[in-house]
């Protein structure tokens, strides 16, 4: 298995930057939970339409999780291509014993490390603004890791099939980021109309949001395994297609 | 994990109907080679005539369409893993990591192959001395000159130590200076004992580097041999080059039955294929006629190509 040589190539070229992407994934979380949720939240006294916890509490972990599924989508979009097609790397990984399956395999864990460094730091300043306290909290770090992971499993094997760029343009207006608005990052999708919440149901961004919600301000109860569920198929069913993608597009 | 060693009399790369299609686009039809331990084996032929189709299958990152194949005497399919830590692949175009600098990319290729790291640290500095970048080690891929980025190319292709190196197109380009050195690099390899695969457009290289070489056009083959044997076959020994007026050449077109093996009336010139260029040169100039320009020179690999296709190598 060779998929960890591409985690490592990955990690050396990302060492050279670490503190610029470090310092910006604290700076973000501070930024949005002081304007978003202290401050728009200040004004929001109500706090039984966001299941009895304040706006600030609901906000957080949504965006938690809005933003390690955007930033999987992201990874899986320019930083693959470039390597695919402009430049030209996987080429030059599959003329050694590197295999179709190590290089999607090795790209996804990596993502997976980038989103670890983009969850740790936000679940801390999460815990300086008192959104949570609780060890079982902790779990919504794999939580909302595993929510980018599927993401980016899904958009990777969409990028295998691309000949150009344009169609991400698309991508991001059309899919990521009307799923980052109604989801239920922002507000409780009970307020969509009855077809938008049928609709959130079958989003990932909205199993990913409410998993995280339900460790940290939320009580856990069984639909977490449906949550967790749907978000491994797509994960699965991402890696499968991706792979395949990936071989016809590497090894034509 | 080593493959078993292949006894030397089995040819290092042999196939026999090799085809390739892409769509309904036959890019490979039907070609059968042998290629022979220690030697440097040439696939000359134009643009689109299906050499880097031809290298992926042998370096096993596109499987073959049809036909059989056998590289280092196994199968492309079911062993890739194990021909490709035997071999090197020099692709048509540069796919250096430019975010890594020129020793990263050698460790890191090491990596990809389970070089040891000792092993391989002692062997890098050996390749970048060999390649001539040891001013370059720290230096970041990028702003490398393409005689450079392509040295460094090689060099990452040897560092698993291959028994057979592919080459794409290694010169194409690069200025005289920067040719020569690769030339003379890859000269030294075959010294060694490292079986070289290579394809170009270019005559003059495949003359060069190859011991035998096949021609390519279309998608298949057209001629074989050494390129002595290929001119000797299929060109003359020397060829005269005349530029002409209009009316010299109806002169000559009059004046030159059974005096040479064979005439070429191109748009621009003439080429008369012959043993003894001088001798006819003579000739022609007592039979009276004007040539603005004349030149005797040796048959080529380019005379070959024009002869079997009617085209010339580089459109
Ligand atoms: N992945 C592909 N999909 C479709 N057609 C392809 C593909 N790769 C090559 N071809 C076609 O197959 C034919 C042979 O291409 P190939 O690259 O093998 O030629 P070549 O001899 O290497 O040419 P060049 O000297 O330009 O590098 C060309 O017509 C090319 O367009
Ligand atoms: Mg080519």
């Amino acid at each position: 298995m060779s998929a960890g040589k591409i985690v490592r190539r990955n990690s050396l070229v990302y060492w050279r930057a670490w503190r610029t992407s470090f310092f910006l994934s604290v700076l973000g979380p501070v930024m949005f939970l002081s304007a978003m949720g202290l401050g728009l939240g200040s004004l929001i006294e109500e706090e039984q339409a966001f299941g009895g916890v304040s706006y600030l509490s609901f906000f957080a972990t949504g965006m938690l999780a809005a933003s390690t599924f955007q930033s999987g989508a992201f990874s899986a979009t320019y930083p693959i291509m470039n390597k695919m097609m402009w430049q030209r790397n996987y080429d030059a990984m599959l003329a050694s014993p590197v295999g179709v399956r190590d290089i999607f395999l090795g790209e996804l864990g990596w993502i997976g490390v980038t989103l670890l460094q983009l969850a740790v730091p936000f679940f801390g300043v999460m815990a300086v603004f008192g959104v949570v306290d609780s060890p079982m909290a902790l779990l919504a770090i794999p939580a909302a890791v595993l929510a980018g992971l599927s993401c980016a499993s899904a958009v990777f094997a969409y990028t295998a099939t691309l000949q150009t760029d344009e169609a991400y343009t698309w991508l991001f207006r059309f899919i990521i980021t009307p799923l980052f608005l109604l989801s239920g990052t922002f507000f409780p999708i009970n307020q969509l109309p009855e077809w938008g919440q049928v609709a959130a149901h079958l989003t990932p961004l909205f199993h990913g949001v409410e998993l995280v919600r339900q460790v940290t301000v939320y009580n856990v109860d069984v639909s977490a395994l449906w949550h967790v569920s749907y978000l491994l198929a797509m994960l699965a069913i991402g890696t499968m297609v991706g792979i395949r993608n990936l071989d016809r597009r590497l090894r034509p | 994990m080593d493959a078993p060693p292949v006894p030397d009399s089995v040819a290092l790369i042999e196939a026999r109907g090799l085809t390739k299609t892409f769509g309904n686009h036959v890019a490979v039809d039907g070609i059968s080679f042998e290629v022979r331990r220690g030697e440097a084996f040439g696939f000359l032929g134009p643009n689109g005539a299906g050499k880097t189709s031809t290298m992926k299958m042998i370096g096993c990152t596109s499987p073959p369409g049809g036909g059989a194949l056998r590289v280092i005497g196994m199968d492309p399919i079911a062993q890739a893993s194990e021909i490709k830590r035997r071999i090197g692949v020099v692709p048509q175009t540069d796919n250096l990591d430019i975010e890594l600098t020129v020793r990263e990319n050698l460790e890191m290729y090491g990596r990809y192959f389970d070089v040891p790291r000792e092993v391989a640290a002692a062997r890098i500095d050996e390749l970048i001395e060999f390649v001539q970048l040891s001013e370059k080690m720290t230096s970041r891929v990028e702003p490398l000159s393409g005689g450079m980025k392509r040295r460094l190319t090689i060099a990452r292709a040897l560092v698993n130590q291959p028994d057979l190196l592919l080459l794409d197109e290694p010169t194409t380009g690069l200025d005289p200076q920067a040719r020569h050195l690769v030339w003379d690099r890859l000269y030294r390899l075959k010294q060694r004992g490292v079986t070289l695969v290579i394809t170009t457009h270019y005559m003059d290289e495949a003359e060069q580097l190859c011991d035998r070489l096949v021609v390519m056009d279309k998608a298949k083959i057209v001629a074989e041999g050494s390129p002595r044997e290929l001119i000797t076959r299929h060109s003359t020994r020397e060829v005269v080059e005349l530029r002409l007026a209009d009316d010299a050449r109806d002169q000559l077109s009059a004046s030159i039955d059974g005096l040479v093996d064979r005439v070429e009336w191109l748009p621009d010139r003439v080429l008369l294929y012959t043993e003894t260029g001088d001798g006819i040169l003579t000739e022609i100039h007592d039979r009276g006629v004007r040539t603005d320009s004349a030149l005797v020179r040796r048959g080529t690999l380019e005379d070959v190509f024009l002869t079997i296709t009617g085209r010339s190598l580089i459109e």
